[in-house]
């Protein structure tokens, strides 16, 4: 590499001014918002853009439920276990009574202690097993909002092609169909503060349908 | 000891669906179908007998108001109680399933006792315990 090779490559290292660069940005940005006024997509985006805090809230709340669901999950087994051993610990005491004194293992009340103990844990067991079904319903509730966070993106998705689609250079400008707009349920509720129109508990539902007369 | 009436469960997840099945079945009602959604339901509601149904709201193709509407307009169905167990908890939902006719309204997530405690409530209202 000789000496004037090596000047243009200093001269290409070489900054542009600071102005410069801000002329450049501040023309992108003229650009990009004369191109979405001109698709009508300035709304939609800022709509789209508003509802992006909400996704994060909703995916905190996603994150939340499996994980409350998870521990309650993993404590009713816990217990359910902890009583299935204690159950196989009196068989195996009970049967080694009967074993060396048939007559004295009744007599005393062994065997129906044993039953008694046994008919006990056998309804807590069942209502552990009921407390574990219950968990599931995360997968209702969570299903519910990410569809609502998978709709958002779909919506930021087909907005930013349609724009890529104007704006590109020599790329047919075919229209992509408007997105779809969100459902008009709510669905689940993510955060009650600040938000009097929803009810927090099935007390105040029982107390708001009293109050209507039903 | 178990009755003879007969549930239809209407929810979109198949787990809500098993889970209400299950909690009605441990509360003593063990005849009990279900549908994925509203326009499933109205086809089983016609072609069946059924005694009571619990539905959910957010569902794709006929929603739960939706099907609400559609049971209490046809003279074969308005009688049938309709309690919803929804996660929809603005109370313009409440008020407007009310007013529609529903005979109760449950928030998910819920419990046992609260199901029970609704679909006892309202069988002996409607006379049918």
């Amino acid at each position: 590499m000789n000496r004037a090779d090596d000047t243009q490559m200093d001269a290409l290292k070489v900054e542009p001014p600071i102005h410069d660069i801000h002329q450049r940005i501040g023309a992108l940005t003229r650009q990009l918002h004369d191109s979405l006024n001109g698709l009508g997509l300035t709304e939609q985006l800022k709509g789209s853009v508003e509802e992006l805090p909400d996704a994060k809230s909703r995916l905190a709340y996603i994150a939340r439920l499996t994980g409350d669901a998870a521990e309650k999950v993993l404590n009713s087994v816990d217990q359910a276990k902890n009583l299935h051993d204690e159950i196989a610990t009196e068989t195996r005491r009970i049967a080694e009574l009967i074993v060396k004194d048939p007559v004295g293992a009744v007599a005393r009340g062994h065997v129906m202690n044993f039953v008694t103990h046994v008919e006990q844990s056998s309804k807590a067991i069942d209502a552990h097993l009921t407390e574990i079904m219950m968990a599931q319903d995360f997968h209702d509730l969570t299903g519910q909002v990410i569809a609502r966070v998978i709709n958002l993106t779909t919506n930021i998705e087909e907005q930013l092609v349609k724009l890529l689609i104007e704006t590109a250079p020599a790329v047919s400008s075919k229209v992509i169909p408007a997105a779809h707009r969100e459902h008009a349920l709510s669905g689940p509720v993510i955060s009650t503060e600040n938000n009097p129109d929803v009810v927090t508990s099935q007390s105040q539902v029982d107390d708001l349908l009293a109050s209507l007369g039903f | 000891m178990a009755t003879e009436l007969r549930f239809l469960v209407v929810d979109d997840f198949s787990t809500m669906r098993r889970i209400v099945r299950n909690l009605l079945k441990e509360s003593g009602y063990a005849e009990a179908d279900e549908a994925e959604d509203g326009v499933a339901a109205l086809h089983k509601l016609r072609s069946s007998k059924f005694d009571f149904v619990v539905s959910d709201i957010n569902m794709p193709n006929m929603n739960g108001f939706q099907l609400l509407a559609e049971i209490k307009k046809d003279e074969k169905l308005k009688h049938l109680p309709v309690l919803m167990v929804t996660a929809e908890a603005r109370k313009e939902d409440i008020v407007a399933a009310a007013q529609q006719g529903a005979a109760g309204y449950i928030v998910k997530p819920f419990t046992k006792a609260t199901l029970e405690d609704k679909v006892n409530h309202i069988l002996v209202k409607v006379g049918l315990k």
